[in-house]
């Protein structure tokens, strides 16, 4: 008789699935402060629209975190 | 006072305060009503003179390059919302150079099959045997990891200028996301300026590479990809001479 391993595959899984999305989030906060940079040494017409979109690459990230802690 | 000897270096909407200043002055010395106009006649025609050389410079620069006809478009001449961190207050910008459009459109390909390839992998049997949980997530990795690539290419583009002003030419690169690069040569320091169009993407479009050899610190300033880079190159050529002309008269800030 085998033991029964699906119990740690599926920890094994959420603790994967939590570390990347949390490295991906530091990658998203990367990206905005990097963005912020940008923005500051050069102006232009857009910059608002990257900022914005900075951000909400950063929100997608947080909620990628919740998921995966949730559903993982 | 001190201003009105050194006209041609304030900028014009300090007239305001020149003429406050004359005024308090002709109260406190009691200057000649005809002296006062003597004053402002000079003035006056010192400015024009300096107006109708910027304005004959822009309409030469309007000549060569054309006007701006979008804000995203790589070339932007005078343009009125541009501008940069580094730039002496008094500094005009006369011109702002990104990479021709056509360097963007590898990117662009990618990104589109990358947003389509979720939808093309339902085809593929395996795929419905991953748990649904998995799916999601890996959905949302996907979308999140393409987003990534497409705003970093485009960041790169956008923030990728080059700048010509009245006084220097500037190179502001931004290589990935943790590499900025910043660099600087007066107009009066460039000894050498050639360009390079090769390739059949760079012939069709006509882009190419602006190499700008300088005595400054930085030897060569590159303007990588820029669209008609032989107006560049004439517009450097007026602005130089233009710098020459402002040596010899004394105009130099």
């Amino acid at each position: 008789m085998f033991p029964d391993f699906t119990n740690y595959l599926v920890l094994v899984e959420k603790i994967f699935g939590i570390v990347g999305s949390l490295i991906y989030l530091i990658f998203a906060l990367v990206i905005v402060k990097q963005v912020n940079t940008m923005t500051r040494n050069v102006r232009d017409k857009f910059n608002g629209i990257l900022i914005v979109f900075s951000y909400i690459h950063l929100v997608v990230a947080i909620l990628l975190v919740f998921l995966a802690w949730i559903i993982l | 006072m001190t201003r009105a000897k050194n006209l041609d270096m304030v900028a014009p909407d300090d007239m305001v305060e020149t003429k406050r200043e004359l005024r308090n002055e002709i109260v406190e010395n009691k200057v000649e009503p005809a002296m006062v106009k003597d004053i402002n006649k000079t003035k006056k025609k010192k400015m024009v003179a300096k107006t109708d050389i910027t304005g004959d410079l822009n309409d030469r620069i309007y000549g060569i390059v054309g006007h701006t006809k979008h804000s995203l478009s790589s070339l932007l001449v005078n343009p009125h919302v541009f501008d940069f961190e580094e730039r002496a207050a008094e500094e005009k910008i006369i011109l702002v150079a990104r990479p021709h459009w056509f360097t963007n459109v590898s990117w662009i390909i990618i990104s589109i099959l990358l947003v389509l390839a979720p939808s093309l992998l339902g085809f593929i049997p395996i795929i419905d045997d991953i748990p649904a949980r998995f799916k999601t997530i890996g959905v949302l990795v996907w979308y999140l990891i393409t987003f990534a690539y497409a705003f970093e290419n485009f960041l790169s583009w956008y923030f990728d200028v080059y700048i010509i002003t009245d006084e220097r030419v500037i190179d502001i690169s931004f290589n990935n996301l943790l590499d900025k690069k910043f660099s600087e040569a007066k107009l009066s320091m460039i000894q050498d300026v050639t360009s390079r169009v090769s390739g059949l993407g760079q012939t069709m479009f006509n882009y190419g590479t602006v190499y700008i050899q300088t005595a400054a610190e930085v030897a060569e300033i590159q303007f990588e990809m820029i669209p008609n880079p032989e107006k560049i190159i004439k517009v450097l050529q007026l602005l130089r001479q233009e710098e020459e002309r402002e040596t010899l008269e004394g105009r130099v800030r």
